[in-house]
């Protein structure tokens, strides 16, 4: 379903991604693990396109030179040049990390913004399934988004990537900042979006522990370099993760 | 007189906050401090002016017709000039207040100077409020402000585009994960802001002329309502609207007509010296950094 080939980026002469390929298959749940400044958002943010528009930005600015390199495929065709929301458009809906909402807006209405491309029907129906997931929302439908916790505000991050009917859904980071108890509820509301819709979903996230065992395949990157692949059990018996990740 | 005060300085100040509302829109959307907005509002009262004596058209088709071509200008120059720009705040000041300067010094030269450009009243009556005399026109002034105040609170709320609005004031980013085209609902934002301008004036010129010099004026009192009212804040452009509309009629009873446009000036430097941000204004955050 995507195929990411030879991927390099540059921030200046700093290298944040280095010869990065990856695959993801139609229905699975890949993890994409790594340390802080392991080059996981800007994978994410390639994935999506939204690299296209800070290096469009910086360009303009005059400010910091992001070259991109490699090419993203999406169900075979060459993505690497479409812009950002016209990923979004054919199902490549990304989670920024830090829980992105609209926080002057109500929980209701951030869910509306994110119906743009869809027709009124399939947003009530992707709402619906928000609020089944997420009952918590549900309850604070006219709370403005930032005066939710953290948890919430990436509950509501998550159902609207919904709203915006994913194929591929990308989570960067969703489980930061997120008490132990929030970050379990979090890794089975994922599954149970899996479930539910058959998307496709790929988690860059740096803990591991929560993450391994729901995903159907890993790649753990450091540096931007990739360092290990498997799945999640291979990955969670390899005793380097373990003592890098578990601790022991 | 007290009346007169209490009902001309609201009139006033709605005609503060109607000329306000269009640059405040803009800003507040899609960051662009549009400073050729007095010239696209004396734009469309020529254009009005045009259309109503050149080319012999009724009031209403000249008027809709001025403030489309004004809202295609704005949507334009996004187009064509901000939209390189983008994000350098200094670079699209400069660029609006150019081209600003340019239409405005533009009319100057193709002659449009004289008394003679002004546009028609569009209801010749007068009524009788607590014992002071106002035309209908003020009148009209105040309902048209009120409307598209309403309007653009149920358009940024009920509409597909209006909640596009809300979404890139807050986070341009997440708008494009989401599938929103954010450099089209900016310049849409910048069509709708000049739209805005384009009406006040067509609603607000008849009662004076059409002149070049009205173009900084209106500038100058735009600028002043939004940064007493805090940039971007539909709140803060009434209430500033008032504060400001008040004391410019206040000082016109009783001090001097002349001293009127003074005020702005004196309530810019006034806020900019307690509270830089605004009375309702937000400074927001600098754009984390991805």
């Amino acid at each position: 379903m995507l195929e990411v080939t030879g991927m390099m980026v540059f921030y200046e002469n700093a290298l944040a991604v280095n010869d990065l390929s990856l695959t993801v298959e139609a229905g699975q749940i890949v993890g994409v693990i790594g340390s802080n400044s392991a080059g996981k958002t800007t994978l994410m943010n390639t994935i999506s396109g939204l690299i296209l528009d800070l290096r469009e930005k910086e360009r303009r600015k005059g400010g910091e030179r992001i070259t991109v390199m490699g090419t993203v495929r999406f169900e075979d065709r060459d993505i690497s040049d479409l812009p950002p929301h016209r990923r979004a458009e054919i199902g490549i809906v990304l989670c920024r990390e830090r829980h992105p909402v609209f926080g002057d807006s109500t929980v209701l209405e951030n869910l509306r913004i994110a119906g743009h491309l869809r027709a009124r029907a399939e947003v009530k129906q992707a709402m619906d399934l928000t609020f089944e997931l997420f009952p918590n929302l549900a309850r604070y439908k006219r709370k403005k988004a930032g005066f939710l916790s953290g948890g919430e505000q990436q509950m509501l991050a998550i159902g609207m990537a919904l709203v915006v009917k994913p194929r591929l859904l990308l989570l960067d980071e969703p489980l930061l900042g997120l008490s132990p108890a929030m970050q379990t509820t979090l890794v089975q509301a994922i599954k149970t979006v899996r479930q539910e819709t058959g998307v496709t979903i790929v988690i860059a996230e740096q803990f591991a522990r929560p993450i391994l065992p729901m995903i159907d395949f890993g790649y753990v990157i450091e540096n931007g370099m990739l360092t290990m692949t498997g799945s999640g059990q291979e990955l969670m018996d390899n005793p380097e993760i373990k003592s890098a990740y578990f601790g022991h | 007189m007290f009346e007169a005060t209490l009902i001309y300085g609201l009139v006033n100040s709605v005609i503060l906050a109607l000329v306000a509302l269009g640059f405040n829109l803009t800003f507040g959307i899609s960051g662009v401090a549009n400073f050729a907005y007095g010239a696209f509002y004396v734009t469309a009262g020529f254009l009005t002016w045009s259309g109503l004596n050149q080319l012999g058209l009724p009031f209403g088709v000249a008027a809709a017709l001025a403030v489309l071509i004004t809202a295609l200008m704005g949507a334009l120059m996004y187009r064509y000039l901000l939209l390189r720009l983008r994000g350098l705040v200094v670079s699209e000041v400069i660029a609006t207040f150019g081209v600003g300067l340019a239409l405005l010094e533009l009319f100057r030269y193709l002659g449009f100077i004289g008394f003679e450009y002004t546009l028609p009243v569009m209801i010749d009556a007068s009524v009788d409020i607590a014992g002071v005399v106002v035309d209908a026109q003020r009148i009209l002034i105040v309902v048209v402000g009120a409307s598209l105040a309403a309007l653009l609170w149920v358009f940024t709320r009920h509409t597909r585009t209006g909640r596009a609005f809300r979404a890139i004031a807050q986070d341009e980013h997440t708008a494009l994960t989401l599938g929103i085209n954010t450099d089209r609902v900016a310049t849409i934002s910048v069509a709708f802001g000049a739209g805005y301008g384009a009406i006040a004036a067509v609603v607000i010129l008849p009662l004076g002329t059409i002149s070049v010099g009205e173009g900084y004026n209106v500038l100058v009192n735009a600028l002043a309502v939004c940064i007493v009212g805090g940039l971007g804040s539909t709140v803060g452009v009434i209430v500033a609207s008032l504060l400001i509309g008040y004391a410019q009629m206040i000082t016109a009873t009783y001090v001097d007509t002349h001293w009127m446009m003074i005020v702005s000036l004196v309530a810019i430097l006034i806020i900019l010296l307690i509270k830089p941000s605004g009375l309702f204004g937000q400074q927001k955050e600098l754009e984390e950094r991805i």
